[in-house]
């Protein structure tokens, strides 16, 4: 069966779908008046923006703007994630007694506890004390979250490579360091590209949990036009959608970043 | 050149056993010397090389490279083992470089050279070992002989003063050993210092200048390849030797 073919059932598939879910909401007495046409202001539309901005011009809607600031705060906490992943990937192996069980303890702390309840310590407690703006409180929260999960998922890519390769670039004369960096952990990112995936697809979705600390994301802005205009279904859906687009186009691109490194394979 | 005295080595398994890898081992390797070490598995051959260069840490004696007591806390020991080649039974060539770059990296990384330089050197050594065509592919396109041909070129870039080989052949479809074996061999008559652990008897004969039988940690005898094929003195020794020859 060649690829088109089995696209077309798939698409076939979710058609059939649609139009039984289509049936249900007209048949049986859900009465309910549609208003997609609301929609497309809400992503782009042409006016002007205030007073202040009279220009009429091609402009972002509010859940685009809320996207906008979701995929911000996603791709940040993804870098500092990556890094603090890093790092406590390999603190967790450590010869040093010290640096690995403070990294234990971290992991264990952060994975035992609700991400709300971390996004509010950070905002209200941590945050108030050094003045951190919601946007830097949010990302240090998602960061500081992905960063415990990161950490066990390198942890476990780094002791997946054959000790063999360790000592072979120790034997040559590099420094552990060196090792890590030039041997080990580019053997260990290729291998973990499919639970890191997972992982920052995760973290794409539990940052619409920022929304409680008044940050004006994806999730915000939904729920913002759903209070204007209670049109829950049309908005929910788009949003929905909009997510969707962010998480698919990173599971693609890490399978194409997947595919480009098997070729040492 | 390389003098070990007194080493003990004792590895501690899971279930809390001691198993003594060395005892009380000393000998001494004179520069340009090739040393064949044979015995049979667990006698401590391997612990012995990994020691050489401090993969393994001794629990008491003494190993003096060049003047230098490679276990003092002051060495170090990223230092030593640049001048110590090592070569392994299951190659570990790096996967995801290509064969030039699995011998250019040490050399920019720890020799401190240019690309070019290493690229010249490393290109002059795949000669060497003759797979220079090979120098864009990566280890998982070679076979075996091939793939331990480049491991020893990846050691002998850094310029080493001394090259030991754990096993080197043992993993090797039988065809392949031979390719090995003659860079090796090429490597003796040129002078190199070689400490190589082997069951290759025919190899001890042509290049070895001593072969020491080490049976559970210790040396049980020692000699030349010819005094180990005509009259091996030791029971423990006639035995292995009827069981590899």
């Amino acid at each position: 069966m060649n690829f088109n073919k089995r696209s077309l059932i798939t698409l076939g598939m979710l058609a059939i779908i649609a139009a039984i879910a289509y049936y249900f909401f007209t048949e049986k007495g859900i009465t309910y008046i549609w208003h997609w046409e609301r929609i497309p202001e809400m992503l782009f539309y042409y006016g002007p923006k205030s007073a202040d901005d009279p220009m009429p011009r091609l402009r972002m809607g509010v859940l685009m703007i809320g996207f906008m600031l979701t995929l911000k705060i996603s791709l940040s906490s993804i870098f500092f994630g990556i890094i603090i992943g890093t790092i406590v990937g390999i603190a967790r192996l450590s010869h040093e007694p010290v640096t690995r069980r403070l990294a234990h303890a971290y992991v264990e702390l952060i994975r035992n506890t609700p991400l709300l309840v971390q996004i509010y310590i950070i905002y209200f407690f941590v945050g108030s004390m050094l003045r951190l703006s919601a946007f830097a409180a949010g990302t240090a929260a998602l960061s500081i979250f992905a960063g415990a999960y990161v950490g066990e998922i390198v942890r476990a890519g780094i002791q997946s490579i054959h000790k063999g390769q360790m000592e072979a670039a120790r034997s040559l004369g590099m420094t552990y360091a060196h090792a890590m960096r030039h041997v080990i952990l580019p053997q260990a990112f290729k291998r973990i590209i499919p639970p890191l995936a997972g992982q920052f697809i995760s973290l794409i979705k539990d940052s619409s949990l920022v929304s409680v600390i008044a940050l004006a994301d994806l999730m915000f802005q939904g729920q913002q036009a759903v209070a204007r205009t209670y049109y829950a279904f049309e908005v929910y859906f788009t949003v929905a959608f909009l997510y969707l687009v962010m998480t698919f186009t990173l599971s693609m691109a890490t399978q194409y970043l997947e595919m480009r490194l098997a070729i040492s394979d | 050149m390389i003098d070990i005295q007194n080493v003990n080595k004792t590895f501690r398994t899971p279930d809390k056993r001691e198993v003594k890898a060395l005892v009380d081992f000393s000998t001494f390797i004179h520069k340009g010397e090739v040393v064949v070490i044979i015995g049979p598995s667990g006698s401590g051959k391997s612990t012995l090389l990994r020691c050489l260069n401090r993969l393994e840490e001794i629990d008491s004696g003494e190993i003096i490279i060049e003047g230098v007591n490679i276990y003092d806390k002051r060495v170090n020991i990223n230092k030593i083992r640049e001048e110590i080649g090592m070569v392994f039974q299951l190659f570990n060539l790096f996967p995801h470089k290509t064969v030039l770059e699995n011998i250019t990296l040490a050399q920019q990384v720890v020799r401190k050279r240019s690309r070019e330089e290493a690229r010249e050197i490393a290109r002059g050594l795949l000669h060497k070992v003759g797979i220079l065509e090979k120098e864009k592919v990566y280890p998982a396109q070679l076979s075996g002989g091939q793939q331990q041909r480049v491991a020893i070129a990846r050691a002998l870039a850094m310029r080493p003063k001394i090259m030991m080989f754990d096993e080197a052949t043992s993993a090797l479809d039988p065809e392949m050993i031979g390719e090995v074996l003659d860079v090796m061999k090429t490597l003796a008559r040129e002078g190199m210092t070689m400490v190589v652990v082997t069951h290759e008897m025919g190899f001890a004969r042509e290049v070895s200048d001593r072969v020491i039988f080490m049976d559970e940690g210790q040396i049980v005898e020692e000699g030349t390849a010819e005094h180990f094929f005509t009259n091996p003195v030791h029971e423990r020794t006639k035995l292995f030797l009827s069981q590899i020859l």
